[in-house]
């Protein structure tokens, strides 16, 4: 059976390097279709999430599919289930050929050679578009979500910046011209003066689940000059600055909503959606269901600005997908793979990824004439991605264990369980434990985020 | 021999789906609980022996989780016998026919309605704002009541949803057992005594034992068990608040991939169940004889 795969391998290897001759003579040439005719028929499986730039992708795939002849089937699943999936796929050595990465995902899989690096494909000229253009996407998009040591492994495919979405007519009732633009004032001005009648300033989904550890926690961390790690890997969360932020969240909540431990996504994009907030800091990609009528009752009333900023600057919140081939996936399906994910996260089908819902992160389309006009949340996407922090949550692969114990001790803290103090001290000692038992400290793992 | 052929036809099958689908699993995961085994460290996995079971037994949070577990067994099983043995008996009273196999048919559907089902329709209706139970509360003049966000009630919610969904089947079984009891013997007790508690005690609960026995350890195990409900409820949320063990497993093994010690607290948690399933027998059924 090996025998007959590195066989079937050598010979693809084989007329890939001769083809890679051919095509490079004639690199002008290049077409997907002509790129895709030798794996036509050939299938290809893929999570998606149902979300909106899921639901953008699935719409644009049957040109891909007629172009090639590739067969892309799409497993759905909600976020929360994603991981475990293509976790269990792969130490099953499934079926999945293309891996979709959330950014806190890409160490995992990087470090357990589930997904191939992308330089296998952009190195072959038959395979590689020669309109692939690398550094159109957003550096520190590309870099955080599909880079890890040095090595590009995914394409940016779903991108989210932390927004503040915000209700202007609500704003313009209480006789404010414009969004807050410190954290302070967020708090100590908007939040009393739109806090009333059953209303509330602001919602921070905090739900216990990533939602807790990268919308809520996290958030609060990084623009009031804190971290989880410092520098030698040690927790951070006694910081000065951490306590600060996490201080700050506490106050903060006497403008939000009862319950706002049970908020995920859903419930406050819902929250501002309905009127019943003025307020909140979501993820770019919930733009699309903000904007439209049938989901939103807020209408013209939506603005969007940048997160605003704390005593360390911006420092919004850094969430997205990339796509990557995996290393399960036989060489077949691994080049049809590689042709999809560069089709679909390509500098020529941005635009229409954006104008049906998605979030694409090729900087070239953000300057197209009239799109900033067109999509209201363009200028501040394009502010926050010269702003983000790659490691807002540490990408490596003790971040599944982590983020347990964030969510866990991030809520009881929110309840008032724990002091910030006391639940910043069970959490990091909690945290160095997992850290210490992946041998950072013990000089067996670079430390590396 | 033709007849032990003939029995092994008819049990074989079913042995053989038993030890494939229970037993194979279980020692599959008495195997896992003594290595150290993450499905995102595969290339790291050694034989540590009991220090999976060490780290579970020396665990709080993992007791905590027991605790919580414990105590919604301790207020809901009551709960669902007490409220099972009211709605057995007054289906057990003459009279009314048409209306009690109407409600005999309608106590089928909370059972019939799966689990996680349950928890999404609790989502809707506890929704602090949108919820049919603050609604109706508020007729009454009662303040909407925070359900989900608030550890307590959260956790009553679950108490409240678990008891919603299984005291039928409490009803139904003691409902089954009331019927084996000898017509004329009632009748006999009833011209004897008017005390409804007299008959209960001394007639009908003697022939409600093996059903009460059978309620206790399924109710029991099913509750150690929990997980569906919940965690499409609350996720374990506030915090920890509704976090009961079998969730914890599941976070321990397929949220932070730690398949050995989740199999470990797998192992114990049997140990567990299997212990009280081993005591309500005792006790009950000794009882139940010495009653004799």
């Amino acid at each position: 059976m090996r025998l007959k795969s590195l066989c079937s391998s050598l010979a693809l290897a084989a007329s890939l390097g001769l083809g890679a001759g051919h095509a490079s003579a004639q690199m002008g040439d290049w077409t997907l279709e002509k790129a895709a005719k030798p794996y036509a028929g050939t299938s290809i499986d893929v999570v998606f999430l149902l979300r909106p730039g899921y639901e953008a992708a699935e719409k644009m795939l049957p040109v891909f599919e007629e172009k090639t002849g590739i067969k892309v089937n799409i497993i759905k699943h909600p976020y929360e289930n994603a991981l475990g999936e293509q976790v269990r796929d792969f130490v099953a050595g499934g079926d999945f050929d293309i891996a979709l990465i959330d950014l806190v995902w890409i160490g995992n899989f990087a470090e357990n050679d589930w997904i191939v690096p992308i330089d296998k494909f952009t190195s072959n000229p038959d395979l590689k578009d020669p309109e692939l253009d690398i550094d159109d996407f957003f550096p520190l998009v590309l870099n955080a979500f599909g880079g890890w040591d040095g090595k590009i492994y995914g394409l940016p495919f779903d991108n989210y910046s932390g927004l503040l979405f915000y209700n202007s007519c609500m704003l313009k009732d209480a006789g404010f011209d414009g969004p807050p633009k410190t954290w302070a004032d967020l708090k100590d001005v908007y939040g009393p003066a739109l806090t009333k009648d059953g209303k509330y300033a602001f919602a921070l989904q905090s739900k216990r689940n990533e939602t807790q550890s990268a919308d809520s926690f996290a958030r609060m961390l990084w623009p009031f000059g804190g971290s989880f790690l410092d520098a030698k890997f040690r927790s951070n969360l006694l910081s000065k600055e951490s306590q600060m932020g996490l201080k700050f969240r506490q106050d903060l909540m006497k403008y939000m909503p009862e319950g706002i431990v049970a908020y995920d996504h859903s419930e406050a994009v819902n929250a501002l959606a309905q009127g019943d907030v003025a307020m909140i800091t979501e993820w770019s990609a919930f733009y699309s269901t903000l904007k439209d009528p049938e989901t939103s009752k807020i209408g013209d009333c939506l603005a969007i600005a940048p997160e605003p900023m704390g005593p360390a600057g911006r420092k919004p919140a850094l969430g997205g997908f990339s796509l990557a081939v995996t290393s399960q996936a036989g060489e077949k399906e691994q080049a049809a793979a590689w042709l999809f994910i560069q089709w679909v996260t390509s500098k020529a089908n941005a635009q229409q990824y954006l104008d049906l819902g998605g979030v694409p992160a090729r900087q070239s389309v953000y300057k197209v004439p009239g799109n900033a006009e067109k999509y209201d949340f363009i200028p501040a996407l394009v502010e926050s991605w010269q702003e983000g922090v790659p490691e807002f949550r540490p990408r490596f692969a003790e971040w599944p264990e982590i983020t347990e114990i964030v969510q866990e001790w991030g809520t009881k803290i929110m309840l008032g369980d724990v002091t910030t103090e006391e639940g910043a001290k069970i959490l990091g000692e909690r945290m160095e434990a997992v850290l210490d038992k992946a041998g950072y400290y013990s000089g067996k793992k670079p430390l590396a985020q | 021999m033709q007849s032990r052929a003939t029995l092994f036809a008819f049990l074989g099958p079913a042995v053989i789906a038993l030890a494939l689908i229970g037993i194979a699993p279980l020692i599959y995961a008495g195997y896992t609980s003594l290595y150290f085994f993450k499905l995102t460290k595969m290339r790291d996995i050694e034989f540590i022996g009991m220090e999976n079971y060490a780290t579970v037994l020396t665990d709080p949070v993992f007791w905590e989780a027991m605790g919580r577990t414990f105590t919604m067994l301790v207020i809901a099983l009551p709960l669902q016998i007490s409220l099972g043995l009211g709605i057995a008996l007054l289906l057990h009273r003459p009279g009314l026919g048409f209306l009690k196999t109407l409600t005999r048919l309608s106590l089928v559907l909370p059972m019939a309605t799966t689990y996680a089902v349950v928890g999404l329709l609790g989502q809707v209706m506890f929704n602090l704002k949108y919820g049919v139970v603050n609604q109706l509360l508020g007729f009454i003049g009662i303040d909407p009541v925070n359900w989900i966000g608030d550890p307590f009630n959260a956790f009553v919610m679950i108490i409240f949803w678990d008891v919603w969904q299984w005291t039928p089947f409490v009803a139904l079984v003691l409902l089954a057992g009331l019927t084996t009891v000898p017509d004329e013997i009632e009748e006999a007790a009833r011209l004897e005594t008017k005390s409804w508690w007299a008959i209960l005690a001394n007639i009908q609960l003697p022939f409600l034992v093996p059903g009460l026995v059978a309620v206790l350890i399924l109710r029991t195990a099913d509750t150690l068990k929990l997980f569906d409900m919940v965690f499409t409820l609350t996720r374990g949320g506030p915090g920890s608040a509704t976090e009961l063990i079998s969730l914890m497993i599941q976070r321990v093994g397929f949220r932070g991939f730690d398949q050995g010690l989740a199999s470990a607290q797998a192992i114990i948690l049997l140990i567990i169940t299997i212990v009280l399933a081993q005591l309500y027998i005792r006790l009950l059924y000794r009882n139940d004889q010495d009653g004799r």
